[in-house]
C-alpha cells in the first residue's frame, strides 16, 4: 500500500514541481520507459538522471539556471516516440533531449530531434543507426561493436583464452557486440569453436548448455542482459561447464549477482563503471541511487548519470539555450563523467577507455583497464 | 552431442509447460474461456510463493500456502471477473481476459517494482546426476509435482464423486445439470485446481531461474495456449502430451533450428504445421 | 504541432483497425496475429523507398505485398476454425517476427532505418493519412451493405448455413482476408513512413491483441464504432502522461470494464445513446 501512496506522491510532487518552476528553469526533454516490459531499465536510468540534475542544481545549477527534466514515458515503443519528441520540441520547448529508452524509440525520435535541429543524447541505446540521424544527435554510452572488440582483446590477451563459444542475445545490442568481437578476434589468436543465439525471453537454457559441455571451450563470451544471463550463468554452472564466462555492461549491475549467487563468482566484464573507483562522484552515485530505488546501481542507471552531466556541461559551454550553440559544444566537448572521460568524434559517437570488472566475493571489482585507443575507436561516418 | 541430456532437458520443460496449461484447458475444457489471464495468476504464484519464503525462511511451507492460496485467489476471481460474462460471446471473455491480464502485471509492477526480486537463500540448487545427465535438485522437483499433482488430479477425477461430477459437466454441463449436478460448484473447483496448478508452476520456474518480475508471465501466456491447442481444446491427456512433446522439440530445436527460426517461431511452425493435418489437434476432444 | 503528430497516428490506427474488422468483424474470422501484415506492408514500403523508390508506388505495394500473404494465410481459415483459427493465426504472428529477425535484406534485429521523408511536410503527411482513413471508412460502409456484406455476415453468423444457402464461403473467406490484409498493409506502410524506422518488435504479438482490442472495444463488425475506438486507443497512452504510473493499468482496466459492461462495445454504448436521444425527442 505504500507504494501506491509514494507513486501518488511523487505524481504530485512532480506536477507541482513542474507548474512551480517555470521561467527559470532550462528544461531537458526526457523520453523513457516507466511503464510495460521495459520499465525496470526506465526506473534506473531516470534515477541516475535525476541524482545527476539534483547534484547539478545544489552546485548552483547552470548558469544562474537550474535544471529541470520534462520527462515521458514511451513504453519503449517508435509510435509513442515520436509524438513524445515532438512535443517535448514544440510545446514544452526545450533546450535539447536525452533519451532514457530502448534502440526503436531513440531512433524514431532521434530523427525528430534532428529535423528541429534540437541536440540530442542518446544514454544508453546502442543502435549504429541512431546518431547517422545527423550532425545534433549524439551518444554518451559506448557501441557494442567497439565493447565487443574490447571483450576480444580481454579474452585473447589479457586472459589467454583461444578456444572460445560465442552465446548472442538476438537482438541489436547481442548481434553487434558478436560482431564486434568477431572482427578483431583473429589478431588475438582466438578462435570460436562454436555459437548459440537466444532471444530475450529465454530463461531456460538447459539445451544451450548441454551442448557447451560437448564443445568444452575455455571461456564463453556472452552478449545478454543481466536478467538473462543470471539464469544461464546459474544453469551453466550447474550442468558443470567451467569455461570462465566473459562478458559486457549488460551484465553490469548488482542484481546479476543476487540472483545468480555463486555462480556469478568469476564472472569478468567489459563495461564504464569501475566500482572500486575512489572518485567522490562514483562513490556518491552508487550510495544515492541506492538509498532511492532500494536497489544496487547498475549500468542504465549510470549511463543516465553521465548523459545528463554532458548535457550539463554542454549547457555551460554554450552560456545559453541556444540549440546551435549548444550542439556546437557538445561537439567538442571533454567530460568527466562517472563512466569515464567523455569527447564526441564528428559523428557524435563517444571515445572513452573501458574498465574491466570481475566478481569476487559477491559483488564487483576493479580487474584492469582497457585503454588501447586505436581498438576503441568507434566509427565516424 | 549428448541427446539425452538434450530430451530430459526439454522433458523439465515440458513438465513446467503442463503444469501452467493443464490449468488452462480444464478452464476452456468447461468455460470455452482463453483465459489469459492464467499467467498473470502463475505470476502471482511466484511472488507470493517467494516472499513468504524469504519470510518464513521455509520453501516446502511457502510453496503448500502459496498454492492453496491462490487456487482460492483463483475462485474469486471466477467469480468476480468471469462468471457475470459467461453468456456472452466468447470474444468477450477474451478481451476481458487480455485487460486483466495488463492490469495485473502492472499491479505487479506497482506494488512489488519493476525491478526483479530473488531468493534470499534459494532452495534445491545443487545438482545430481541422473543416468549421466547433471540435473539442479530443483528441476528433479519439478518433474516430481507435475506427476504427482496432474496423477494425483487424474485419480481424483476418476475415482471420486466430485470428479466424476467434473467430468460430466465437462462433457455436457446441460445433461450434468438435469442429473443434479451443481455446476457453480464445480465451476469453482475447476478454477482452484487450475490456479493451483499454475501458482506451483509459478513458484517453481521462480525457484529455477531465482528471479520474479512483473512480466514473466508473458511467454506463458501464448506458449500454453498454443500447447492446449494442439492437444485439442479442453483434452487434458492430448494437453500433457502436448507440452511434453513441446519441451522436446524447443530442446532439440534451439540447437539444430535456431539460425532458421527462434523457440517461440518454432514452437508455432509446429503448431501451424499440425493443425494444417489435423484441424482439431493432435488429440480431438474426446 | 504536436496535434498533427497525434492526428496522424490516429489515421493509420483507424486504417489498421479497419483492416482488421473487415476479417474479424464483418466475416467473423478471428485473428491475433494481424500485426504480421502491418508489418509486411511496413517492411515492403521500407525497403522500397530506402532504395530509392516512390513513396506513392510504396503505397499499392505494401498492399499488395501484404494481401498476397493474407491470401496464403486465408487458407488456414479454410481449414481451421474458431478458436483454432485464433491460435493459427498467432502462429502466424510468431513466424512473421520469427522469420524477420534472421533475415539480413530485412535488417534483421537491426531494423530498417533511415526511411526516406515522404517529402510533404508534417502537416499534408497528416491529411493524406486522414484521407485514406476517410477512403477505407467509406470503403467499409460501402461493404457492409453491399451484397458481399452480407454474405460475410452470413458466413460469421452460421458458415455451415451459409453453405446451404450457396454461398461459396471459401471464396468470401479469402477475398475478406485479401482486403483486411491489404488495407494493413497500407496502414503499416504509412506507419513505416510516419517513424522512418521498422523494427521487427513493432509488429510483436502485443501490437496484434491491441489491434484486436480496439475491434473488440469498438464493438465488432461496427464501423463508427471501431473508428472511434481506434482513434481512442491509439493515443491513449500519449493523453494519460499525467498518470504516470498508472497509464497501461488504466489500459487493462479499461479494456476489461468495456467488455464487462458493454459487451457490444462503443457501438451499442452510442446505439444506446441514440435511443435515449430519440427517445426523448419523440417524448417531448
Amino acid at each position: 500500500m505504500t507504494s501506491w501512496k509514494l507513486s501518488i506522491a511523487a505524481a504530485a510532487a512532480v506536477a507541482l514541481a513542474a507548474s512551480a518552476a517555470s521561467a527559470e528553469t532550462i528544461k531537458i526533454g526526457f523520453n523513457t520507459p516507466q511503464t510495460g516490459f521495459a520499465a525496470a531499465d526506465g526506473k534506473s536510468v531516470l534515477t541516475g538522471a535525476q541524482i545527476a540534475i539534483d547534484t547539478v542544481n545544489a552546485a548552483g545549477g547552470v548558469n544562474g539556471k537550474k535544471l529541470e527534466l520534462i520527462v515521458y514515458d514511451d513504453q519503449a515503443k517508435p509510435k509513442f516516440a515520436v509524438p513524445i519528441a515532438t512535443k517535448l520540441i514544440q510545446q514544452d520547448k526545450v533546450a535539447m533531449g536525452i533519451s532514457g529508452s530502448y534502440s526503436a524509440p531513440t531512433r524514431a525520435s532521434a530523427g525528430v530531434y534532428q529535423n528541429a535541429k534540437v541536440p540530442y543524447i542518446s544514454a544508453y541505446a546502442v543502435h549504429p543507426d541512431i546518431t547517422r540521424a545527423g550532425n545534433y544527435v549524439f551518444r554518451t554510452g559506448i557501441l557494442g561493436s567497439v565493447l565487443g572488440k574490447a571483450a576480444a582483446k580481454l579474452v585473447g590477451d589479457k586472459l589467454g583464452k583461444k578456444r572460445v563459444v560465442i552465446t548472442i542475445m538476438k537482438n541489436d545490442y547481442g548481434k553487434a557486440l558478436a560482431a564486434g568481437f568477431k572482427s578483431v578476434m583473429a589478431n588475438y589468436g582466438i578462435q570460436v569453436v562454436n555459437e548459440y543465439q537466444y532471444s530475450l525471453r529465454d530463461r531456460q537454457f538447459g539445451p544451450i548448455v548441454s551442448s557447451i559441455k560437448g564443445d568444452n571451450p575455455d571461456a564463453i563470451f556472452d552478449t545478454g542482459y543481466w536478467f538473462v544471463a543470471a539464469p544461464f550463468v546459474s544453469q551453466l554452472r550447474a550442468g558443470g561447464v567451467k569455461a570462465v564466462v566473459v562478458a559486457q555492461e549488460g551484465y553490469d549491475g548488482v542484481k546479476f549477482i543476487e540472483i545468480a549467487k555463486k555462480a556469478a563468482e568469476g564472472v569478468i566484464i567489459v563495461t564504464a563503471l569501475d566500482r572500486d573507483s575512489k572518485d567522490p562522484a562514483v562513490v556518491k552515485f552508487m550510495t544515492e541511487f541506492k538509498k532511492r530505488t532500494g536497489y544496487g546501481a547498475d549500468m542504465v542507471g549510470a549511463s543516465g548519470h553521465a548523459a545528463v552531466m554532458v548535457a550539463a556541461a554542454a549547457l555551460k559551454k554554450a552560456g545559453s539555450t541556444d540549440r546551435a550553440a549548444i550542439r556546437d559544444a557538445l561537439a567538442s566537448i571533454k567530460v568527466d563523467a562517472i563512466t569515464g572521460t567523455l569527447s564526441f568524434n564528428k559523428l557524435g559517437e563517444v571515445q572513452k577507455s573501458l574498465k574491466v570488472q570481475e566478481v569476487r566475493g559477491g559483488g564487483w571489482h576493479y580487474h584492469s583497464e582497457i585503454t588501447d585507443a586505436k581498438l576503441l575507436t568507434p566509427p565516424d561516418k | 552431442m549428448n541427446y539425452s541430456d538434450l530430451l530430459v532437458q526439454g522433458l523439465v520443460e515440458g513438465c513446467i509447460y503442463a503444469l501452467i496449461a493443464v490449468g488452462l484447458t480444464l478452464v476452456y475444457g468447461l468455460l470455452r474461456i482463453l483465459h489469459i489471464a492464467h499467467a498473470g495468476i502463475f505470476t502471482l504464484g511466484a511472488y507470493v510463493g517467494l516472499l513468504l519464503t524469504n519470510e518464513t525462511g521455509s520453501f516446502a511451507a511457502a510453496f503448500v500456502i502459496t498454492v492453496v492460496a491462490v487456487g482460492f485467489f483463483g475462485m474469486a476471481f471466477y467469480r468476480l471477473f468471469y462468471e457475470p460474462i459467461l453468456d456472452k460471446p466468447p470474444h468477450v471473455a477474451l478481451i476481458a481476459s487480455i485487460g486483466l491480464f495488463v492490469a495485473m502485471e502492472e499491479i505487479y509492477r506497482i506494488v512489488f517494482g519493476a525491478t526483479s526480486i530473488s531468493f534470499l537463500a534459494p532452495p534445491l540448487k545443487d545438482t545430481v546426476e541422473v543416468a549421466g545427465v547433471r540435473l539442479e535438485e530443483g528441476r528433479i522437483a519439478v518433474v516430481v509435482l507435475a506427476v504427482v499433482l496432474i496423477g494425483g488430479l487424474a485419480v481424483l477425477a476418476g475415482r471420486t464423486r466430485i470428479g466424476i461430477a467434473w467430468r460430466a459437466t465437462v462433457s455436457d454441463a446441460a445433461m450434468a445439470e438435469s442429473f443434479g449436478i451443481d455446476l457453480a460448484r464445480v465451476r469453482y473447483i475447476n478454477f482452484f485446481v487450475a490456479s493451483a496448478l499454475a501458482a506451483a508452476a509459478g513458484v517453481m520456474v521462480a525457484l529455477l531461474l531465482n528471479q520474479v518480475i512483473p512480466t514473466m508471465g508473458g511467454v506463458p501466456a501464448y506458449k500454453a495456449l498454443a500447447i492446449i491447442v494442439l492437444g485439442g481444446l479442453g483434452n487434458v491427456k492430448g494437453t500433457l502430451i502436448a507440452a511434453l512433446a513441446l519441451g522436446v522439440i524447443e530442446s532439440f530445436g534451439t540447437i539444430y533450428l535456431d539460425r532458421v527460426l527462434d523457440r517461440d517461431a518454432i514452437a508455432f511452425a509446429f503448431l501451424i504445421a499440425v493443425l494444417m493435418i489435423r484441424p482439431q489437434g493432435l488429440f480431438a476432444r474426446r | 504541432m504536436y496535434e498533427i503528430s497525434l492526428l496522424t497516428v490516429m489515421s493509420f490506427s483507424v486504417i489498421f483497425a479497419l483492416s482488421l474488422n473487415l476479417i474479424t468483424g464483418f466475416c467473423g474470422q478471428i485473428s491475433l496475429g494481424h500485426a504480421a501484415f502491418y508489418g509486411i506492408g511496413a517492411y515492403s514500403a521500407a525497403l522500397f523507398t530506402t532504395d530509392g523508390g516512390s513513396f506513392w508506388l510504396a503505397l499499392p505495394l505494401a498492399m499488395a505485398v501484404a494481401g498476397f500473404f493474407g491470401f496464403i494465410v486465408g487458407f488456414a481459415s479454410l481449414r481451421v476454425r474458431h478458436d483454432f483459427l485464433a491460435i493459427t493465426t498467432m502462429g502466424v504472428g510468431f513466424l512473421f517476427t520469427g522469420f524477420v529477425r534472421q533475415q539480413d535484406f530485412l535488417g534483421g534485429e537491426e531494423g530498417i532505418a533511415g526511411i526516406p521523408d515522404p517529402g510533404i511536410g508534417q502537416i499534408p503527411y497528416m491529411l493524406l493519412c486522414a484521407a485514406l482513413a476517410t477512403a477505407v471508412i467509406a470503403f467499409s460502409l460501402y461493404l457492409k451493405r453491399s451484397w458481399m456484406g452480407h454474405a460475410f455476415d452470413a458466413i460469421a453468423t452460421d458458415e455451415d448455413t451459409a453453405r446451404t444457402l450457396g454461398i461459396d464461403v471459401a471464396r468470401y473467406k479469402l477475398t475478406a482476408f485479401v482486403f483486411g490484409t491489404a488495407l494493413a498493409g497500407l496502414a503499416g506502410a504509412l506507419f513505416a513512413h510516419y517513424v522512418k524506422f521498422v523494427e521487427v518488435e513493432s509488429f510483436d504479438f502485443i501490437e496484434s491483441i491491441s489491434v484486436l482490442a480496439m475491434v473488440i472495444v469498438g464493438g465488432i463488425g461496427s464501423v463508427w464504432g471501431v473508428v472511434v475506438a481506434a482513434a481512442f486507443l491509439s493515443v491513449l497512452p500519449l493523453l494519460l502522461q499525467v498518470f504516470a504510473d498508472f497509464k497501461l493499468l488504466i489500459y487493462g482496466v479499461l479494456l476489461f470494464t468495456v467488455m464487462y459492461f458493454a459487451p457490444g462495445g462503443i457501438d451499442s454504448l452510442m446505439r444506446m445513446l441514440w435511443r435515449r436521444i430519440s427517445g426523448r425527442r419523440t417524448a417531448g
